[in-house]
């Protein structure tokens, strides 16, 4: 009985593995059936059972519908304030996908196999950079299934996923199309290309997401943005793989349906999607020796250390960006997300990092942030309120279901504020008893408030003292002089700031208001970000957690002259056990 | 009995191959999953089998005459125990807590491989050996580690001693205690005798039991009673209010709390602490309803110091949301997560 149950095995193996080695035999560059390079035709799945499409209906009603939606249309109670939107299913337009531009994704009920069920593959990755979760984890491999049979099958309602009449077919064949090594000379085709197919209208001379960025609407008729290439951990169908280099070739082939990314399947070659592939993966943060950036698995995005180190320079802080200390300065990756504390709170903050570099000398300590922005925003007019005041009262969005109300159908549609940055810095907190800080939204109160030294796009910059986040800023006058703004600048898609400040000493400084930076010491920091074009302004802004900036004392003598020192005693000490060993042996004793 | 080590070999062998393919990330560390919950009598029973595995192996190996010495034996398997803590347990462990168990396992090692003079014996032979350097393999090795060891140990205190910028640790209470009572929106709430106004039955009575009827299924995948569904419009009492609050949570509190109440929402990554996970069993499952509105309504400003307030960006909710809006919210949390919330007495 076993044996022929194994043998049965066996034989079905052999004969899957034969089949898959026809197939592949047969597969030839340029497809006989007029298809596209790559792809190939597939069949239309069955449709999932009754039971199984009733199982998922409960998965729904507990899981999704909070953003989809009772009827699938993506306006549940969660939708009205996220961009990008929640997928409506109604029209069946799915973004991700292994077919052709146009066509439905690929779902097979009884089938989660990677490359083969984009929807199931969608539902267990999520998709980063939007709020849709990964559903590994939380949800069995059977649940998801149900649920996706219930979605295909109940709410996609225009289109039908087995309708043979009307529903076809073409699968890029992602997995038999053996990658082209990312070389030098790839990459560099790769970019002549996105320039003659013209991916920069969109995404920008620098991949940042910036061309064109006011007039790209979905099918919807929401607003929505092209990908930044130099967050790859931010692309919808990065499936938790952010530098796999496939899932851009994936999406290259494949288009995304229902935003104006159209499939370049047509009129490139497999080798050109390569390297274009190639060339868009290499714009993707990388450390300083080129490497992919540790990715943290349960947030999908690169992984945080809290401690903004500084370097120290002897002489002038260079103002040069290329410069030898700069670039040796290790580059900090600061996680951003919206303030939605108080009034108004910023549920859509389209600066989700910021980049920080420091050093420092004897007199002065500069900042370099770095931050993708899609648009340059200089305020149009004046602000209608001075820019102390933090209780400003502009009226926060409703969370109205509809597309005229919506944080969505708004989106660029807002009073151009400036963009800015703000470094915020406790004051006196060698004071407070450790781990004890001021607030990290404009300090607790006058015993232990902050000092934050904000720019902005019009060229100013200014320092504030913050006690408390319900009390207005009281700007600090005669702190101009000893600021300096040593660079200011938006190039392609990209903030590069340069804020020197003052380290402060009780002889010139005022302790009740400067912080005092000291060499060793954990200072407390915290970054608060605006983008001009998304209504940024007064407390709307993006905010980052409690950083630490860490003056790295230079390094002492000791640390050269006592590792060789411990170095000559384990010498001693191995050769007084050795000849104690002999000596033993030869029966001596000491 | 040979049956029985054989097959404790193949398991140590099945286990060993899975640890190796964790280690070198050809098996993602989640593959299979311990279960949230049950995590450490799994972790106990699946270490158990290891065990068993490794004796089987032991003896299959000194069976078939290629013993291996108890020296290496003792080192792999506290090798073994390391990379296992590292790479197995998901998610990971700090370093901290990691070192501890390897110390007591090294421990344990000792204690085991010195259980008797003869073993003691056997597992000090292969250092012996090189030490009297008889053989010409043990004089190379003898050579190999006076040159190396003081180069490693060297190394290793320069590497102590340069200056470092790691992250300092700070130890936060999650769950301070609450006060007596708390005042939202004008009106004193004691907390001990509060009650959620909305944990009611279709009559419009409070009735803890007809709501527990109703909350979701327990484990991973937590979903609806059938025919229990909030959104169906004919629903009055409860289920209404789990809507309502529903709606709420994600106009409001996803965002860093996450679509599945878990902690991991759109803005969550970015803050430290990060948001609280609610399907944990150690969070709204340990505590009363009552402590749920206090630090709801009073955020992170709220915390007494001992819960880090200047680090949370928890909004005192009273700010935004109405007293019925909050209850509601709380009903949801306990609906979606299928928790019981704990009763004063």
């Amino acid at each position: 009985m076993m044996d022929s149950i194994t043998q049965k095995a066996g034989i079905a193996a052999v004969a899957a593995f034969g089949v898959v080695l026809v197939s592949s035999a047969g597969y030839s560059s340029v497809s006989a059936q007029g298809l596209p390079e790559g792809f190939k035709k597939g069949d239309l799945a069955p449709e999932p059972s009754a039971e199984m499409i009733e199982a998922g209906k409960r998965v729904y009603f507990t899981k999704c519908v909070w953003c989809h939606g009772v009827d699938g249309a993506g306006d549940g109670p969660g939708a009205d304030r996220l961009w990008p939107r929640p997928r409506n299913f109604n029209q069946g337009t799915f973004k991700i996908r292994h077919t052709a531009s146009g066509e439905l994704p690929l779902f097979d009920a009884k089938k989660p196999i990677p490359g083969q069920n984009d929807l199931f593959e969608t539902v267990t990755h999520g998709l980063p950079g939007s709020a849709m979760p990964s559903w590994e984890g939380i949800l069995t491999e059977e649940q998801r299934l149900q649920v996706l049979a219930f979605v295909t099958t109940q709410l996609v309602k225009d289109r039908k996923f087995t309708d043979k009449q009307s529903e076809t077919q073409t699968v890029l064949q992602l997995a038999e199309i053996k990658a082209k090594p990312a070389t030098d000379e790839s990459k560099k085709r790769g970019s002549e290309l996105v320039v003659e197919k013209k991916c920069v209208e969109c995404h920008g001379m620098e991949g940042r997401g910036d061309g064109n960025a006011f007039n790209l609407k979905d099918d919807w008729g929401f607003s929505i943005q092209p990908a930044d290439w130099h967050k790859c951990w931010n692309f919808r169908g990065s499936r938790q793989d952010p530098y796999n280099v496939g899932n851009i070739f994936r999406t290259f082939s494949t288009g995304v349906n229902g935003t104006p990314m159209p499939s370049f399947a047509d009129n490139t070659t497999v080798d050109e999607r390569w390297d274009i592939a190639n060339f868009v993966n290499s714009l993707c943060e990388r450390d300083a020796l080129g490497n992919p950036l540790p990715i943290d698995p349960l947030t999908d995005k690169p992984k945080i250390n809290f401690v903004v180190p500084s370097d120290l320079v002897e002489g002038e802080i260079p103002t040069d960006m290329e410069h030898e200390a700069w670039k040796k300065a290790p580059k900090r990756y600061v996680a951003m997300g919206g303030q939605i504390t108080h009034k108004p709170r910023n549920f859509v903050n389209r600066i989700d990092d910021i980049w920080v570099r420091s050093l420092y000398n004897d007199k002065s300590i500069v900042y370099l942030l770095e931050w993708d922005d899609r648009t340059k925003s200089v305020a149009e007019g004046k602000l209608p309120w001075a820019p102390t005041q933090v209780n400003i009262d502009i009226k926060e969005q409703e969370p109205k279901t509809g597309e005229g109300e919506s944080i969505a159908a708004h989106q660029n549609n807002y009073t151009v504020y400036n963009d800015a940055i703000a470094i915020e810095t406790a004051v006196k907190w060698k004071e407070l008893p450790a781990p004890i800080k001021p607030r990290y939204l404009f300090g607790t109160n006058d015993q232990f408030p902050v000092d934050i030294v904000k720019w902005e796009a019009d060229g100013s910059l200014r320092a504030f003292k913050g006690t408390g986040w319900d009390k207005d800023f009281e700007e600090r006058d005669n702190y101009e002089e000893s600021m300096k703004l040593l660079k200011g600048e938006w190039k392609d898609g990209r903030w590069y700031v340069m804020i020197q400040r003052p380290l402060g000493n009780k002889k010139d400084q005022d302790y009740d208001e400067d912080t005092f930076f000291e060499m060793g010491q954990y200072i407390p920091t915290v970054f608060f970000a605006w983008d001009g074009h998304n209504g940024d302004a007064g407390r709307k802004m993006a905010v980052s957690a409690f950083f630490y900036t860490f003056m790295n004392p230079p390094i002492p003598r000791e640390t050269y002259i006592y590792p060789a020192v411990i170095a000559v005693g384990v010498v001693l000490l191995e050769g007084w056990v050795l000849t104690r060993r002999a000596n033993k042996k030869k029966g001596k004793t000491l | 009995m040979k049956a029985l080590m054989s097959l404790g070999a193949l398991i140590g062998v099945a286990g060993l191959l899975l640890l190796g393919g964790m280690i070198f990330d050809v098996i993602p560390s989640n593959t299979v999953r311990l279960v949230e919950g049950y995590m450490p009598m799994q972790m106990l029973f699946e270490f158990a089998c290891f065990v068993a595995g490794f004796a089987g192996l032991s003896y299959m190996m000194s069976a078939m005459g290629m013993a291996l010495p108890r020296f290496w034996q003792g080192i792999g398997f506290w090798a073994f125990v390391l990379l296992y803590l590292k790479f197995r347990v998901y998610p990971p462990i700090p370093f901290s807590v990691r070192a501890m168990y390897g110390t007591v396992s090294l421990v344990a090692v000792f204690m085991w491989v010195s259980a008797s003079e003869e073993d003691w014996k056997k597992f000090k032979q292969p250092i012996m050996n090189v030490l009297d350097a008889q053989t010409g393999m043990n004089r190379l090795l003898r050579y190999a580690y006076l040159v190396i060891l003081p180069i490693l140990i060297g190394g290793f205190s320069y590497n102590v001693m340069m200056p470092k910028s790691e992250e300092p640790i700070e130890l936060r209470t999650v769950h301070p205690a609450p006060p007596a009572s708390t005042k939202v929106h004008g009106k004193t709430y004691t907390l001990q005798t509060s009650q959620n106004p909305y944990r009611v039955n279709q009559e419009g009575k409070y009735d803890q039991e007809y709501t527990n009827a109703n909350i979701v299924e327990q484990g991973m995948g937590r979903l609806m009673k059938p025919n229990a569904n909030p959104w169906d419009d004919k629903n009055q009492g409860y289920l209404k209010y789990v809507r309502e609050g529903g709606e709420i949570f994600f106009q409001n509190c996803h965002f860093c709390h996450g679509d599945n109440l878990n902690g991991r929402g759109l803005h969550a990554f970015a803050f430290n602490p990060i948001p609280a996970n609610f399907t944990d069993p150690g969070t709204i499952a340990q505590l009363q309803e009552t402590f749920i509105f206090w630090r709801v309504s009073k955020g992170g400003i709220g915390l007494p110091n001992e819960g880090f307030p200047w680090a949370s960006v928890m909004p005192p909710w009273e700010q935004h949301l109405t007293v019925d809006e909050i209850w509601k919210v709380i009903l949801f949390e306990y609906w979606h997560t299928g928790y019981y919330p704990r009763t004063w007495d």
